[in-house]
C-alpha cells in the first residue's frame, strides 16, 4: 500500500472528509496546511491536496509540492484550483450548472475517455457525476480520463511534466462529502482512495 | 487602514469564499481579514465578528480566548457552519441529520423573529425544488438559548445564545446567512434583516448594565 499524506486546512469539510474512518485508514499522515512548509514529505508516495484550501498557503508551498513530484511522488489535486500551482495548469472557469439533472433528457455532459484505465475498476462514470466548476486543458502527453463533450478535462493524469504523477480533477468530492451533501461524492471517494493506495496509477 | 466598519469577517482564503470579498453590497460596512491575521488583529473597533463554515477551526480553537474576550465586551458573533472544535462559547459539535426523504430537510419556524420576517420556509428549504441547501443538521443547544428555526424533528438549526458570554452569539448550522441577499426569493431579505438585528442587538448590549438593567 502506498504511503499517502493529505493536506488538512482545518475547515469542517476537511475535518470530516479526511477523518471519516473508512478514508482515514488510507492516510499515513494529515498535514495541517500552516505546518506544511516545515514538514518533510520524503517518506510519502502520494500527497492529496483537497478542495477549498487557503490558496495563499498552497501557493507558498508550490515549490515544495513540485519538488515532491520531481522525486517521483504522486500529487492529487481536487478541484477547483483557480490559482496556478500545478505544472502546466490551464484552468478554464465555467459557470456551474447544479441543475442539469432536473432537465428533461438530462445529460451530465461527461465522457469517459479511457474506460480501460485502472481507476475505472474502482469507480464508474456515474460515481464521478455531480457537477463541475470548470475544465482543465492539460499539457500535451497527459492522459485525459474524463472529459466534457467538448474535450475539456474533468480528470487527467500527467506523467510528463515532472518525474512524478499528477492526478488533477475539477471534481470536489471531498468538499461535498465533508458538507454531508451529494451521495455520488461518497461513492467516488470509496473507490478513488483504494485505487490511489493500491491500484495501477 | 480605512475607517473601521461595524462588521469584521474572517476570510478563509479558499476560492468559495472569494465572491464575498468583492461583493459591492458589503464593502461599506464589512472589513475582511485573512483568518491567519486574526491573532494580531485588534478587534476593539468592531461590533460584530462574522465567521463562516469555510474557516480553519483549528486556528479559531487556538484563538478561543480572544474570541471570548471580544464577546465579553458585549459584542455580537454570527457563526454559520458546522462546529467540530470547542472554540465557540456554548457551542456543541454539529450533528448531521439522518435523511430518509427530502421532507426531512424542511425548515420550520420555532419563533417569529425579525431576522426571518417575511421569509417563506419553502424558500429556505427548497432551491429549484431541491431540498438540502439551507441546512443538513443541527448543534445541540446551550442553556437558555432562543431557538429561531428547526428541522421537522425539532432539531434547532438556528439559535441565539445570550447566556454563555456577556455578548450575543447567533449560531446557524448551514451556509453563511449574510449570503442570502439575492432579490427574487424571500430568502433575499435575510442579510439585510440580519444586519439590522446585529446593530440593534449591539446597541442593547451596550446599554445593558451589569445585572441586567438598562441604563
Amino acid at each position: 500500500m502506498r504511503k499517502i499524506a493529505a493536506l488538512y486546512g482545518g475547515s469542517s469539510q476537511h475535518f470530516r472528509s479526511l477523518n471519516e474512518s473508512k478514508y482515514r485508514r488510507y492516510y499515513e499522515k494529515l498535514i495541517y496546511l500552516p505546518d506544511l512548509e516545515r514538514t518533510s514529505l520524503d517518506e510519502f508516495d502520494a500527497l492529496v491536496v483537497p478542495s477549498q484550501l487557503h490558496m495563499g498557503l498552497v501557493m507558498k508551498s508550490r515549490d515544495k509540492i513540485r519538488e515532491f513530484s520531481e522525486r517521483g511522488g504522486i500529487v492529487v489535486a481536487f478541484g477547483p484550483q483557480p490559482r496556478e500551482w500545478i505544472p502546466g495548469q490551464n484552468w478554464e472557469l465555467r459557470p456551474t450548472n447544479f441543475w442539469w439533472w432536473l432537465d428533461k433528457n438530462a445529460k451530465s455532459g461527461l465522457v469517459l475517455q479511457k474506460p480501460d484505465y485502472d481507476l475505472f475498476s474502482y469507480i464508474t462514470l456515474e460515481d464521478a457525476t455531480w457537477h463541475q466548476h470548470g475544465v482543465y486543458w492539460p499539457p500535451e502527453g497527459a492522459e485525459v480520463l474524463i472529459s466534457t463533450e467538448d474535450g475539456g478535462a474533468v480528470l487527467y493524469v500527467d506523467k510528463v511534466s515532472t518525474a512524478g504523477t499528477w492526478i488533477v480533477t475539477t471534481l470536489d468530492p471531498d468538499f461535498h462529502f465533508g458538507s454531508y451533501f451529494m451521495p455520488a461524492t461518497e461513492r467516488f471517494l470509496d473507490g478513488f482512495l483504494p485505487w490511489l493506495a493500491e491500484g495501477n496509477v | 487602514m480605512n475607517q473601521p466598519t461595524d462588521f469584521l469577517m474572517l476570510d478563509s482564503g479558499c476560492c468559495f469564499g472569494e465572491p464575498r470579498l468583492k461583493d459591492p453590497n458589503y464593502q461599506d460596512f464589512f472589513t475582511f481579514i485573512d483568518v491567519y491575521d486574526l491573532p494580531e488583529h485588534d478587534l476593539s473597533p468592531y461590533k460584530c465578528l462574522v465567521i463562516t463554515g469555510l474557516i480553519d477551526q483549528e486556528l479559531l480553537y487556538r484563538q478561543k480566548d480572544k474570541i471570548r474576550r471580544f464577546l465579553d465586551e458585549k459584542k455580537v458573533l454570527v457563526f454559520s457552519g458546522n462546529l467540530f472544535l470547542p472554540w465557540l462559547p456554548g457551542g456543541s459539535r454539529f450533528v448531521p441529520k439522518q435523511i430518509r426523504s427530502h421532507a426531512d430537510y424542511e425548515v420550520r419556524i420555532a419563533k417569529e423573529h425579525p431576522i426571518f420576517a417575511g421569509v417563506e420556509t419553502y424558500d429556505m428549504t427548497y432551491n429549484k425544488g431541491v431540498a438540502g441547501f439551507f441546512v443538513r443538521g443541527h448543534h445541540p443547544l446551550p442553556e437558555g438559548a432562543e431557538v429561531l428555526l428547526t428541522l421537522p424533528g425539532g432539531e434547532p438549526i438556528t439559535y441565539i445564545d445570550r447566556t454563555s458570554t456577556k455578548g450575543t452569539i447567533l449560531v446557524h448550522a448551514g451556509n453563511d446567512l449574510f449570503g442570502y441577499n439575492h432579490p427574487g426569493k424571500s430568502t433575499g431579505r435575510i442579510a439585510v434583516q440580519l444586519t439590522k438585528w446585529v446593530r440593534d442587538e449591539y446597541r442593547q448590549l451596550q446599554q445593558l448594565q451589569e445585572g441586567g438593567a438598562y441604563v
